[in-house]
């Protein structure tokens, strides 16, 4: 376990080093929620501008949640251009503690990321209940320590930071177009069926809706019963990823091949 | 007979069609600085990498202080540090960082942790350099980080590969001796090096490794000795020379050959110099026949290696081979 937590302390000493990233990224919330929240909210019935306001705004975090934590995967290409992979698999922590420890790591440093943000959004949309909010954000670690494990997993499996990059891109616009995050799921329904079975099972929709729950906007939520359905859902996308990243980075981590 | 600490059987390890490592049979004893010595490319830090478990044999067995790497890799790595040739670290951090922090995760106390990273950066000059990023350190300045986590660590097995790697020859003397010392803590080392000198100097034993296999494996003087009049000796004499001397000189069981560079002067080469050089130069006195000057010279690990493999170490490093699976 302490071998665990200094895996995760080296991490997130790491992403302290990222401040024009942590910078870029405020930045790049801001805009979404002053420019396009605010503007594409008017383009809904005028009732509801304000709703979809908040609704937006709640899924503009998690979609942060997501991009932070993909972040590690980066870090991964950074590290195996230094060699220093062959440093961290020669020390005395076990291949699983290493998996684990990154992928909480990337997890917890997502969260430090995603903290103010995070405030923000409550400041914008309220809080109806700090209990429920305290639940939603305990399984959104689950979340945050999975799609790291994600990350970590394709770029030791791609070893092409250029194919990681796209692939990243293109995974990014499935997932997130493929979830609740910008639209309600009734809406996703009428649109097509196959895409809103997708959605229904998309990692980031659980996220979402564990989310929303948490601020007390659950009008439009997807999965039911919450909040177990969600969290079922998310532990078993992190464990997926976790039980994968050790498989994974041990067989692919030798013999070179990095691009 | 010494305990081994590390055994290998038949280890191999081949990356696609190349066989870097083939069928490397290796013992290494409890306490010594063992060389494994060859160009660059002849598979020595593949072996190293094999041995700190960082990558899996293909073929073949080694045990490391009692553990299979294969079977228990995670026991291995409790017992063994490894200096890598290329320093790594990220370009982001500070010496100060690192090393804490690995300090950290081989399981140094706060106290034995900040004693030691002071005293260890002091040593190699890196104190006031501690607080800097990695990228505006000098390539040696890096390579002292590395090395530094090893004397740090103290492991009971230390891999040390090219230890002197773009270091001055000031600190090249400061870390051949902290090897030593941590040699004298407990640790065995293995000295991976392309650096005869270093190799013939640290070295209890040494391997040399050319093409992915083991050559041969001795102490340096065994080697240096295993080379057939290998050993030169320069004797000035007062006067000219006679024939019956010069037939005695060669009758020494020792001596391979004598020529006569000028009427007053002898190359002879000889096995065991250090032993024969007394009785030549009794014979000489015996014979009435002054030495001036005597020079005596003995083989070094280069003259080793071109003996075992035809070609100097940087001609077999020019050469680097592709070894096709067989």
């Amino acid at each position: 376990m302490k071998k665990l937590m200094l895996v995760v302390e080296r991490d997130l000493r790491m992403f302290m080093q990222y401040k024009f990233l942590i910078i870029m990224r405020t930045i790049w919330f801001a805009s979404q929620i002053a420019f396009f929240g605010l503007i594409a909210s008017r383009m809904v019935v005028p009732d509801l501008a304000d709703v979809y306001f908040e609704y937006y705004v709640a899924g503009v975090v998690i979609m942060m949640l997501y991009s932070a934590s993909v972040f590690i995967g980066y870090d991964i290409f950074e590290e195996a251009e230094h060699g220093v992979f062959e440093y961290l698999l020669s020390l005395p922590v076990s291949r699983k503690e290493l998996v684990l420890g990154r992928s909480i790591g990337g997890g917890i440093r997502s969260f430090i990321f995603v903290g103010p943000i995070a405030a923000i959004a409550l400041l914008i949309i309220g809080l109806a209940n700090p209990l429920n909010l305290l639940i939603a954000f305990s399984a959104l670690f689950l979340f945050a320590f999975g799609v790291s494990g994600m990350s970590i997993t394709i770029a030791v499996a791609l070893k092409s930071s250029d194919r990681f990059d796209i692939l990243m891109g293109v995974l990014n616009a499935f997932i997130i177009r493929l979830s609740t995050t910008m639209y309600p799921h009734s809406f996703v329904q009428d649109a097509n069926q196959i895409y809103a079975a997708i959605t229904r099972i998309n990692p980031v929709t659980f996220a979402s809706d564990l989310f929303r729950w948490g601020v007390g906007i659950e009008k439009y939520l997807t999965v039911t019963p919450m909040p177990i359905a969600a969290i079922i859902g998310l532990a078993i996308f992190f464990f997926t990823f976790v039980f994968i990243g050790v498989t994974v980075y041990e067989r692919r981590l030798e013999g070179g091949g990095w691009q | 007979m010494p305990e081994s600490i590390i055994r290998t059987i038949d280890l191999t390890k081949r990356f696609e069609d190349l066989i870097a490592v083939n069928h490397l049979n290796l013992s290494i004893e409890d306490g010594e600085i063992f060389g494994l010595l060859g160009p660059n490319g002849a598979g020595k830090t593949t072996t190293v990498l094999m041995l700190t478990t960082v990558i899996k044999p293909t073929e073949g067995s080694a045990v490391v202080g009692g553990y299979d790497v294969k079977e228990h890799p995670d026991d291995v790595r409790k017992l063994i540090g490894i200096c890598f040739q290329e320093p790594k670290i990220l370009w982001v951090s500070t010496p100060w960082d690192v090393l804490n922090w690995h300090a950290k995760v081989c399981g140094l106390s706060t106290q034995e942790r900040k004693t030691r990273v002071k005293e260890v950066l002091e040593s190699l000059n890196m104190w006031e350099h501690r607080h800097k990023k990695v990228h505006g350190l000098s390539g040696g300045m890096r390579k002292r980080i590395e090395i530094a986590k090893i004397l740090i660590q103290r492991p009971k097995i230390a891999f040390i590969d090219e230890p002197t790697a773009q270091i001055d020859v000031i600190g090249k003397h400061k870390i051949w001796n902290m090897i030593r010392e941590l040699r004298e803590s407990g640790s065995t080392i293995i000295l991976a090096t392309n650096e005869l000198y270093e190799a013939d100097i640290l070295s209890n034993r040494v391997g040399i490794m050319h093409e992915g296999k083991l050559l041969v494996c001795d102490t340096p003087k065994t080697l240096k000795d295993s080379i057939l009049g290998g050993d030169s000796v320069e004797i000035r004499l007062e006067n000219e020379v006679n024939q019956n001397v010069l037939e005695k000189l060669k009758a020494f069981h020792e001596v391979v050959d004598v020529i006569s560079t000028n009427p007053n002067n002898l190359r002879v080469y000889l096995n065991k110099a250090e032993e024969v050089v007394p009785d030549i130069m009794k014979l000489f006195l015996k014979h009435n026949v002054p030495i001036t000057s005597i020079h005596m010279s003995e083989p070094s690990l280069d003259d080793v290696f071109i003996h075992y493999t035809g070609s100097t170490i940087e001609e077999a490093e020019k050469e680097k081979p592709l070894r096709r699976r067989t």
